[in-house]
């Protein structure tokens, strides 16, 4: 019965196993659905949906098969095929070229712009190129790919001039977790580093203490007198963020080696790695692709990595002074009332360490990266270079 | 449905989809999985399905040292080596020295009880993947005598978890989950009316508003769960504290609101 549900659920990405399908049948055959679609629902979703965090995926599997509501906000495969055009940009002119670097004059109004772009997608029903009103190649509106605009959302294409908005749709980001064989190994040494071996901990005697086991027998008259001991533990916890905006692309395989030597150096007592996209928001996302629902609360997080976690940020800072400080400046998600800059803040006021690793830093100060500047006020900020990287350990090393 | 069902107990309010999530886990014999935010009433609700059908119920507490072992049996080994050492009797029968642990103990009993596995996200990462067996089957073996325990009614599991870890998928494939939302306005009215049926109205309403205030407090560390609710207005009663006074004075907002930070934030920044 209702197969195509299954295969519903499946496609918006729940993991659910034939086992948990038949018990749903199973339950439907005991009657506990009572024959009435709300109570199916929930019961669907108490025995197919295993967190709270996959409800969402779940609600839009259940409305398309039951109500028949087409979710719109997605971009559809004939918008993604209308832009798939790479010859164009071969027909940008030199000049215009050389207009797109002078985006820091250039003033946008991203509210606007977003408003426009989500009532274009709902309109548009054929291909564009070269057009100043629709989404489309060349043109000179702010939404599509190839065009003369700066500062608007890009939808599909590669990142030519990293400039959009957005890269609504775009799903090129790997997985850093693909393993690759590459030498990471002074990245691994350089993880060696976080090492704070400590028996003070707060873990119960586990081990058996063969000498003071022999020693208190032996004072006890050769009565067996046993003694107990904390085993030797690393007591470092680390919180990896890691940046995965469109900015990073160039820095894939960086990244990559970063992730993979975090990965293998499983002398931590508790490794936590969530992703963001230009900046630190309510949401962080569990895995690259940075896709909207499959997230944490940030608050969640303090709750739940106390301060103790050694936290390690990488991201090239690079974003637009009001992904910074504006509170509606995230335009991938929610922004939970604070500004990116204030969401920074409680980082840093929350965890006692942290760091900044940055592939792509200005020497000293720079200017012309406001944000860069102002995250560098607030984090100690080190290049991602092996030598960068070993600064880093110690200052989250440090004592004091 | 003609086995007993659950239902709301005269101190437990739940909502239909919690009633509906224990009823569905008794019929299909399945661990119910509870999460949801600390206070929700997550230990609550096994004690008062254990009321509600008249069955016993079998707290097993979990804590980080706990092992999946724990459960099953201990094999007293040192106790045998010191009775040994003393020519103690029994020392030859190996059952002297096992003894049961709660899911053993829920086993064995004659009749069908309520086994609750409180906060299973506190142990180790491995900790749910080695009682896979034991409760799907409802038997483990001791290998010390070469016997084998089965249950002798399937106990009604109900495990918590406050999602400080993700727990294995395996595991969560074999329980009917639900999220115990944190309860509405409506809901916690009523749920303070089950403990309190003569609270005062105002005092009520105010105290609810000023806690939810809080709980919008975005530095906040930790958020005040329902439970501390329930406690603070009981303290308001006892206290006599007028309806009025409660958002200047905050009287005995240390019910509430628990770490030091907290509260200078409550201070400075309660609308």
């Amino acid at each position: 019965m209702f197969s195509n549900f299954f295969y519903k659920c499946k496609e918006k990405g729940l993991n659910i196993t034939l086992g948990e399908w038949l018990d749903l049948q199973d339950a439907l055959n005991q009657g506990l659905c009572e024959s009435s679609l709300t109570q199916f629902y929930y019961v669907a979703r108490m025995i197919l949906v295993k967190s709270e965090t996959e409800y969402d995926k779940f609600d839009m599997a259940f409305e398309e098969c039951f109500k028949g509501v087409k979710n719109e906000t997605e971009v559809g495969k004939n918008m993604l095929a209308w832009l798939d055009k790479p010859e164009m940009s071969k027909l940008l002119h030199e000049e215009e070229k050389h207009w797109l670097n002078q985006i820091e004059e250039i003033h946008v109004d991203k509210d606007d712009v977003e408003e426009k772009f989500k009532e274009r997608l709902k309109d548009q029903d054929s291909e564009h190129n070269g057009g100043s009103f629709w989404i489309g190649t060349m043109g000179k509106t702010q939404f599509g790919n190839t065009g003369g605009n700066v500062g608007g959302v890009r939808v599909g294409g590669s990142t030519g001039y990293q400039s959009a908005f957005a890269v609504v749709g775009a799903r090129k980001y790997r997985d850093f977790r693909d393993d690759k064989v590459i030498d990471n190994r002074q990245f691994q040494l350089a993880f060696r580093r976080l090492r704070q071996f400590s028996t003070k901990l707060d873990i119960p005697k586990t081990e058996l203490d063969i000498d003071g086991t022999i020693d208190k027998t032996c004072n006890n008259g050769g009565y067996l007198q046993i003694e107990m001991m904390k085993p030797r533990k690393n007591a470092v916890k680390l919180l990896l963020l890691m940046d995965s905006g469109g900015t990073m692309i160039p820095y894939t395989k960086l990244l990559n080696d970063l992730f993979q030597a975090v990965n293998k150096s499983n002398h931590y007592k508790d490794v936590k790695v969530y992703y963001f996209h230009n900046c630190i928001y309510s949401k962080l996302y569990k895995t690259p692709e940075c896709d909207n629902g499959d997230w944490i609360d940030t608050e969640w997080l303090f709750r739940n990595a106390d301060s103790d976690y050694k936290v390690l940020i990488v991201g090239d800072a690079a974003m637009a002074p009001e992904e910074l400080y504006s509170d509606t400046g995230n335009y991938r998600g929610p922004n939970g009332g604070l500004s990116g800059y204030q969401w920074l803040q409680l980082v840093k006021r929350h965890y006692k360490r942290v760091v900044w690793l940055n592939p792509k830093m200005a020497p000293g100060r720079a200017p012309w990266r406001e944000a860069e500047t102002a995250i560098k006020e607030m984090f100690p900020m080190y290049k991602l270079t092996v030598k960068g990287l070993n600064e880093a350990m110690i200052k989250l090393m440090a004592t004091k | 449905m003609a086995e007993a069902t659950f239902n709301s107990t005269q101190d437990y309010v739940a909502s239909k989809e919690l009633l509906s999530s224990v009823n569905v886990a008794i019929a299909l014999k399945k661990p119910l999985l509870i999460k949801g935010e600390p206070g929700t009433g997550k230990t609550m609700l096994a004690q008062a399905v254990a009321n509600s059908l008249g069955k016993r119920l079998i707290i097993w507490n979990i804590k980080s040292t706990t092992k999946a072992q724990d459960g099953l049996y201990m094999y007293d080994t040192i106790q045998r080596l010191y009775d040994g050492q003393f020519g103690e009797e029994g020392v030859d029968d190996i059952a002297h020295y096992i003894k049961l642990g709660k899911l053993g103990e829920a086993f064995e009993s004659d009749e069908q009880v309520v086994l609750l596995i409180d906060e299973i996200d506190k142990a180790d990462l491995e900790f749910p993947n080695d009682l896979l067996w034991e409760l799907d089957q409802m038997e483990f073996y001791i290998h010390e005598t070469k016997r084998t325990v089965k249950a002798k009614h399937r106990p009604i599991v109900i495990i918590t978890s406050n999602a400080e870890k993700e727990l294995p998928d395996a595991f969560l494939r074999r329980c009917i989950f639900h999220y115990i939302d944190f309860p509405n306005q409506e809901l916690m009215e009523e749920i303070i009316r089950t403990h309190y049926p003569d609270v005062e109205e105002n005092l009520m309403k105010n105290a609810m508003k000023i806690f939810y205030d809080i709980r919008s407090i975005r530095d906040i560390r930790k958020k005040p769960s329902t439970s501390e609710l329930i406690d603070w207005i009981n303290a308001l009663q006892i206290g006599g504290i007028p309806a009025d006074k409660l958002r200047e004075q905050l009287p005995f907002v240390g019910v509430v609101v628990k770490k030091d930070e907290d509260l200078e934030t409550v201070r400075q920044q309660l609308p």
